[in-house]
């Protein structure tokens, strides 16, 4: 008797990542289909719109990138703490407390030259994302707590600072009533490079590289990964597991604030209440999609970006926003799962054990 | 305060605490049985959507919460799917599936915001019961869902505690390997308590649109399956703490929309944090004393299982 079976294999395949990225967006291509021919749209027309929108020349590059920024930097936040193992699902949290450190800067920092202004909003983003990540790096590191739940809590408690601010003490006199903070002083703004594209693309690229290459190349990102794929081995080899656990997590949660300060100063101009737009949760999914390499999400951010940016600009053609969140969610699924087949190998077997009329017969 | 303005709030944190137990409730027999689920968001917001469209659509309360049941099971069986089955990371997977929902929902639902609900589930008498002051109006006389999710609660906690089916579940989130020895089939047990959280947090989602808000609009869910996810921790994976945690959570909930009425200056929403800050309290208590006792946290929760692995 032959059966089917999936076996483990020793290494995944090669390549076998963007193989499986292309996968999860060709079924959510054809589920995108199936649901806009069902609200009795086209999707050729549907689908060229969101292409040019989001990458069909330099403008249209430009507002990718920008989207891309904030992606990138969450997922490169949840990629270093995943790189050892732990989970920060805080990002959206980290990237709120970033934007209102950055916005208390510029609140007592109005009169104060762009450049120092600027310097210091980032400053005190990363200052904020890594005080909330803080919390959860400690108690994961002294008392074992999953930083899972923490983490996720925080961002509760950060989205609830934040409506707190824009509707109390931080709320711009002249918004005619509306939830918003006042705009930052113009010097607050980070110049343009391309079209739209501002500043923070290359400071979110300095960023990735600089950690890539740590995670990479030095022997801090070598423990770091040891830490990752067993416990035992780095206690063994002598590495403070409380002490990096911290260490990480801290970073994580800095670089998710760099995050929010970015957008800020970059797109935003202004604190408002979803000023993390969920990019956080966003980065966990470039995350996982970069296999928590460092230097995956870049390009897993850009395209992930796009597809954002292309779900925006079809709202213009009255299909609802809902279709392109759907995308994203296949696009995910599909790639985790043909991610998961890529590290198995489908073997036809012959059973180890017989039936008893086979072994009759 | 007024004494009714009092049981009008006590009578909105039983009802909440019965919206948040059911979806609480769900989250905890998958976790029980190994496999966190971060999509109770989204298997709320695809229950609410689904019964609003099959009131509107059947004029029949009962058909709309069955309905929803169903389509969260549903989803929750893609979860089931990749992360049981597959063996995909659970935190992804569990975001995925909220994206998804939230997704799903909004677009199920776009044809129907706005809309006046097409069945409703009406409070319960229970003659004489419903009379008495103070109790009865805040205990017996509520929708049915509330009476649907404290028979859910005693009958979880029965089943988990006292039956081989509940002990086989709690095995399989404690070693699946050993469960697996023991001649269960892990792939199953997961997969069916998977499903029926998706079940009772479509019924969860239900309650909303059928009884506390009969509405359907986008992001009508609110952050409440986040709620459901704290309470299991809250409640330390116990059915009976989770209950009263609910009822605090719920209250909170209650509280929330009154504290104006009730003439106290304090920000809303510094109050809506409350539940959340609770549960990291309670979390650093457990952790601290778990450093003398055991932790009641399933000890395989979130690990996948794979034979070839073992």
């Amino acid at each position: 008797m032959r059966r089917i079976r999936l076996r483990l294999r020793e290494h995944p395949l090669p390549g076998g990542q963007p193989v499986a990225f292309g996968i999860g967006l060709a079924i959510a291509l054809f589920v995108g289909t199936l649901l806009l021919l069902g609200a009795g749209h086209d999707p050729l027309k549907i689908y060229s719109r969101m292409f040019d929108a989001s990458l069909g020349g330099p403008d249209a590059w430009s507002i990718t990138l920008n989207r891309a920024i904030p992606l990138g930097l969450a997922g490169l936040a949840v990629a270093v703490a995943g790189s050892m193992g732990l989970w920060n699902i805080g990002a959206e949290g980290q990237i709120i407390a970033g934007a209102i450190a950055a916005s208390w800067v510029a609140r007592i920092g109005g009169s104060w030259p762009g450049l120092l202004l600027i310097l210091m909003m980032l400053v005190a983003a990363v200052a904020g994302g890594a005080l909330l990540a803080l919390g959860p790096a400690m108690a994961r590191a002294k008392l074992g707590v999953n930083e899972i739940i923490t983490t996720l809590m925080l961002n509760e408690v950060a989205l609830r600072l934040v409506q707190w601010l824009i509707h109390g003490p931080w709320k711009d006199p002249d918004s005619f009533n509306f939830p918003l903070a006042p705009m930052l002083p113009d010097q607050a703004r980070l110049p343009t490079l391309f079209g739209r594209a501002h500043f923070g693309l290359l400071i979110a690229a300095a960023v990735i590289i600089v950690i890539s290459v740590a995670v990479r190349y030095t022997a801090w990102g070598y423990e770091l990964r040891i830490a990752g794929s067993s416990e035992a081995t780095a206690r063994y080899s002598g590495i403070s597991l409380p002490k990096k656990v911290l260490a990480v997590l801290v970073l994580s949660g800095a670089i998710a604030g760099l995050a929010g300060g970015v957008e800020l100063t970059g797109t935003t101009d202004r604190l408002t209440e979803s000023i993390s737009n969920g990019f956080g949760f966003a980065g966990i999914i470039v995350a996982a999609l970069a296999l928590m390499r460092p230097s995956g999400v870049a390009a897993v951010a850009i395209l992930f970006g796009a597809v954002q940016i292309g779900g925006q600009s079809i709202q213009t053609l009255g299909v609802s926003s809902s279709v392109s969140t759907i995308l994203q969610a296949f696009i995910l699924f599909g790639a985790i799962g043909a991610g998961v087949f890529s590290r198995y190998a489908i073997a036809l077997e012959k059973d180890a054990l017989r039936t008893t009329e086979e072994v009759q017969s | 305060m007024n004494e009714a303005s009092l049981i009008g709030l006590l009578i909105a944190t039983v009802s909440f605490g019965a919206l948040l137990y059911l979806a609480a409730l769900g989250e905890l027999i998958a976790e029980k049985a190994g496999v966190l689920n971060l999509g109770v968001e989204g298997m709320m917001a695809i229950g609410a959507v689904t019964a609003f469209i099959a009131g509107v659509e059947f004029q029949n309360p009962w058909l709309a919460l069955l309905i929803a049941m169903l389509s969260g099971a549903l989803l929750a069986s893609v979860h089931g799917l990749f992360t049981v089955g597959l063996g995909a990371e659970q935190v992804v997977s569990g975001l995925a599936l909220t994206i998804l929902g939230l997704g799903l929902a909004a677009y199920l639902g776009k044809d129907y915001v706005g809309l006046r609900p097409g069945a409703e589930l009406v409070p319960v008498e229970w003659g004489p019961l419903s009379e008495l002051p103070w109790v009865g109006p805040i205990f017996f006389s509520q929708a049915p869902v509330v009476y649907i999710a404290l028979f859910a609660g005693i009958a979880a906690s029965l089943v988990l505690s006292r039956t081989r089916l509940g002990l086989a579940l709690r095995a399989a989130g404690e070693s699946a390997s050993s469960t697996d020895s023991a001649g269960h089939s892990v792939l199953g047990l997961r997969l069916s308590a998977v499903a029926t959280g998706g079940a009772l947090a479509g019924a969860s989602g239900a309650y909303l649109t059928l009884s506390i808000t009969p509405q359907w609009a986008e992001g009508l869910t609110a952050g409440r399956g986040w709620i459901a996810v704290a309470l299991v921790i809250f409640g330390a994976w116990r059915p009976g703490r989770v209950g009263w945690g609910a009822l605090l959570f719920g209250g909170t909930l209650a509280l929330k929309t009154r504290l104006q009425t009730f003439g106290v200056d304090f920000s809303p929403i510094i109050l809506s944090m409350l539940p959340y800050v609770l549960t990291l309290l309670i979390l650093l208590i457990i952790s601290v004393r778990a450093r003398k006792r055991p932790s009641s946290a399933p000890a395989a929760l979130g690990l996948a299982y794979r034979r070839e692995e073992r």
